[in-house]
């Protein structure tokens, strides 16, 4: 009894000494450092990017745009050119006004007018109202010297809707009140609720801000599982072959079972994958909450709080065993190559299943119900990413999900097994990349 | 009971056999000699000893005991290539592999610095193995072999890289950790090496023994074939002695091919008559002729 005790004791011991050698040398990197700070970098300036650009166009914003557009009498497009002129008039604050020139009736004549005070920075653009069309209304043309500038087209379409029905409105004889009943907006509340619940039960019932909320915070999980994947994933592979390509590993063996170096090293990845994410959430955190970035968000309207806890709890759950799978294989991977320039071929195939699991994650995310969620999200090297859609945005049955976990939970015990079999046997053989019939043939030759 | 007893081990790898029956034991304060032509099996019974693959057959037993876990804080590992980090500073690597072998960090940190100290390169603690030369990465391959202090020790090649004077370092540390009452298994191909430091030996041949015992009735056996002769001036006729097989001109002296011991006297007497004598020796066969004997015979 107290030798399995103190057995376990050194166990831990160095499964500890193994944790602590791998993130230090990680920590003490300066590539890992240089690559860590590069990316909060990034991450600061693309949280205040939105900010930035309004700085930029900060007056250019505020300056009200003036449209040209030429006046002639008894021409269709003058008089609705004067209503466009009245409406915005009248809209207080608005970015729009409308300016009339008048016209000579030669319309080369009239159009070189408007562009001699559209150079001069006079006019933002000019509208020419064309031929009336079917719809008894004139074509339009908004000129401008700028691209894509929609807001302004758009603007004056929506403007355009209303004097149109407004001209037809008018002639058919309705009252005021009925006018404002036609004008009033409609809405429509999107409301996600559970089948299961009884009828009239809307307490877990989640709208659309709520629903978009929970959206982001797992797109955001399943971006960074996949990123804590793909990055440990090949390191902790390439730091396993450094070891063997060393000969290190035969150092260490001698020193440590390869089980515990295993999972000490898969540790130690985490721990600084951890350590990354939780930088990069902080440096996120810290812009966002800069006074100029928080005024921003506040018209988001985000309330973190409307994110259901049992998700975050799966969440958390998929991730962890989600990536704890993928380091095991990418760790028995990494064991059967001897030298670092095969590994590339070698992890190869996880990074392509990986590559799937998350692809069909994020282009479902706006079908969570389809069949091939459903499927994926019990299939175990898809599921971490795929699950978490189905968690996060639909419906589903508790039991389910913990069907999927215990597959999850067996397959990693299997991979395991597996890995560490690998792992043994591969760290051991030398020389160009076994096969799998050659690894089974050592393994059974070394008794593993 | 010898506190490491290789009793009769055999291992097939696939279709191939790469040991068969190989027996010995490694006294306490004894340094045991494993050699053998490349791929006669010395790295697997090594591994066996180690623990790192299973023998199909026999069994090792350490103080009596089968291999568990716990015996790999007392064995210390030198291969044969390097196997350090080498990106990775002296001190933080060492410290490391000690603290996986059941030391403190504090005593590690310690015991590493005596032997750089001992070594003569204190100033390699703070270096990455990769900044160093090939002979000092051997030295600090041979701390990370040492350092916990164990009780069994494998070295494979443990002075190749070395200059002569570093050798003699490190063979002196080597009796001395005999002295202390470790238990050495040994290979090399530098026999003069087995001669001084080794008692016993095993020459291994295609996976099989094929010599084995004290190095000293080993070379008893083996029928003395040679005569050195340094005389003041040259001596004639020699090589009508019925019995001299061949002689070889050195610089100082002749080496003379014998059929057999007796022949010795006769050239001996043969020399007396015609000069002085300064060197008569009727040399043993070295290892390495033995060595070479018995594995180059062997190999049509």
């Amino acid at each position: 009894m107290k030798s399995l005790l103190d057995r376990l004791v050194s166990v831990m011991n160095n499964f500890s000494t193994v944790v602590r050698f791998t993130v230090m040398n990680k920590l003490r990197a300066k590539s890992f450092i240089i690559s860590t700070l590069v990316f909060m970098l990034i991450i600061s300036v693309a949280v205040n990017i939105p900010y930035i650009i309004t700085l930029f166009k900060g007056d250019d914003a505020d300056k009200v745009k003036t449209i040209g557009y030429i006046q002639t009498e008894n021409s269709v497009g003058s008089a609705i050119g004067q209503q466009l002129e009245q409406y915005f008039a009248a809209v207080e604050g608005s970015s729009l006004k409308l300016k009339a020139f008048s016209g000579t009736g030669d319309t080369l004549a009239d159009e070189t007018v408007l562009r001699k005070a559209l150079s001069e920075g006079e006019l933002h653009s000019y509208i020419e109202f064309g031929e009336e069309t079917a719809s008894g209304f004139p074509s339009v043309v908004v000129k401008s010297e700028k691209l894509l500038d929609f807001s302004v087209a758009s603007q004056i379409e929506s403007v355009l809707q209303i004097i149109r029905q407004n001209n037809i409105l008018a002639n058919a004889g309705l009252t005021d009140e009925q006018l404002k009943q036609l004008q009033s907006p409609i809405n429509v509340e999107a409301v996600q609720i559970k089948s299961s619940s009884a009828a009239g039960d809307d307490k877990e019932a989640k709208s659309s801000a709520e629903q978009g909320v929970n959206m982001g915070f797992i797109y955001i999980v399943i971006i960074f599982l996949f990123m804590a994947v793909m990055i440990s994933g090949q390191l902790i592979a390439s730091e396993v072959t450094a070891e063997k390509s060393s000969r290190v590993m035969e150092v260490l063996i001698t020193s440590v079972s390869p089980l515990t170096s295993m999972f000490g090293k898969i540790t130690g990845m985490f721990l600084i994958v951890i350590i990354q994410l939780v930088s990069y959430i902080g440096i996120a955190l810290i812009n966002i909450n800069l006074p100029h970035n928080a005024e921003m968000l506040a018209n988001f309207d985000i309330d973190l709080s409307s994110i259901d806890p049992s998700v975050i709890v799966f969440a958390l759950l998929y991730f962890l065993l989600g990536f704890f799978l993928f380091a095991t294989l990418y760790a028995a991977l990494g064991s059967i190559v001897s030298r670092t320039e095969d590994l590339g071929s070698a992890i190869m195939p996880m990074t392509f299943i990986s590559l799937a699991g998350f692809y069909i994650a994020i282009f479902s995310i706006s079908t969570p119900d389809s069949m091939l969620v459903k499927i994926c999200s019990h299939i175990p090297l898809f599921s971490p990413f795929v699950m978490l859609l189905r968690v996060g945005l639909t419906d589903i049955a508790t039991w389910e999900v913990f069907v999927s976990l215990a597959i999850l939970v067996v397959t990693i015990y299997l991979a395991v097994l597996l890995s560490a079999k690998i792992y043994r046997t591969g760290v051991l053989m030398y020389g160009k990349r076994p096969s799998f019939k050659e690894l089974r043939k050592a393994m059974k030759a070394y008794k593993i | 009971m010898n506190p490491l007893v290789v009793n009769n081990v055999v291992k097939h790898y696939a279709d191939k056999t790469a040991v068969s029956g190989v027996q010995f034991e490694v006294g306490k304060g004894e340094i045991y000699g494993l050699l053998g032509a490349n791929g006669a099996g010395k790295t697997t019974t090594m591994r066996m000893i180690l623990g790192l693959i299973y023998p199909d057959q026999g069994e090792i037993r350490y103080n009596g005991k089968a291999y568990n876990k716990e015996l790999l804080k007392t064995i210390g590992y030198l291969p044969e290539e390097r196997g350090l980090y080498p990106k990775i500073k002296v001190s933080e690597q060492l410290i490391y592999l000690a603290q996986l072998k059941g030391m403190s960090a504090k005593d590690a940190d310690r015991s590493l610095k005596n032997w750089l100290e001992r070594f003569e390169v204190p100033e390699n603690y703070n270096k990455r193995v990769e900044e160093l030369s090939k002979g000092n990465q051997q030295k600090i391959q041979f701390i990370s072999a040492i350092i916990h202090n164990p009780q069994f020790i494998i070295m494979d090649e443990a002075f190749s890289g070395l200059d002569p004077v570093n050798v003699e370092l490190l063979k002196a540390t080597v009796k001395e950790l005999r002295d202390n009452g470790a238990s050495i298994v040994f290979s090399t191909h530098r026999m003069e090496h087995v001669e001084e430091l080794c008692r016993n030996i095993t020459i291994l041949h295609r996976s099989k023994e094929v010599i084995k015992g004290n190095v000293k009735e080993i070379k008893s056996k083996f029928p003395k074939e040679k005569v050195f002769l340094q005389t003041k001036s040259e001596v004639q006729g020699l090589e009508r002695i019925a019995g001299v097989k061949d002689i070889h001109r050195h610089e100082n002296g002749l080496e003379i091919v014998i059929a057999n011991e007796k022949v010795a006297s006769e050239i001996l007497t043969h020399a007396l008559a015609q000069s002085e004598i300064e060197h008569f020796q009727v040399k043993e066969p070295t290892l390495n002729e033995i060595f070479i004997r018995s594995v180059g015979e062997r190999n049509e």
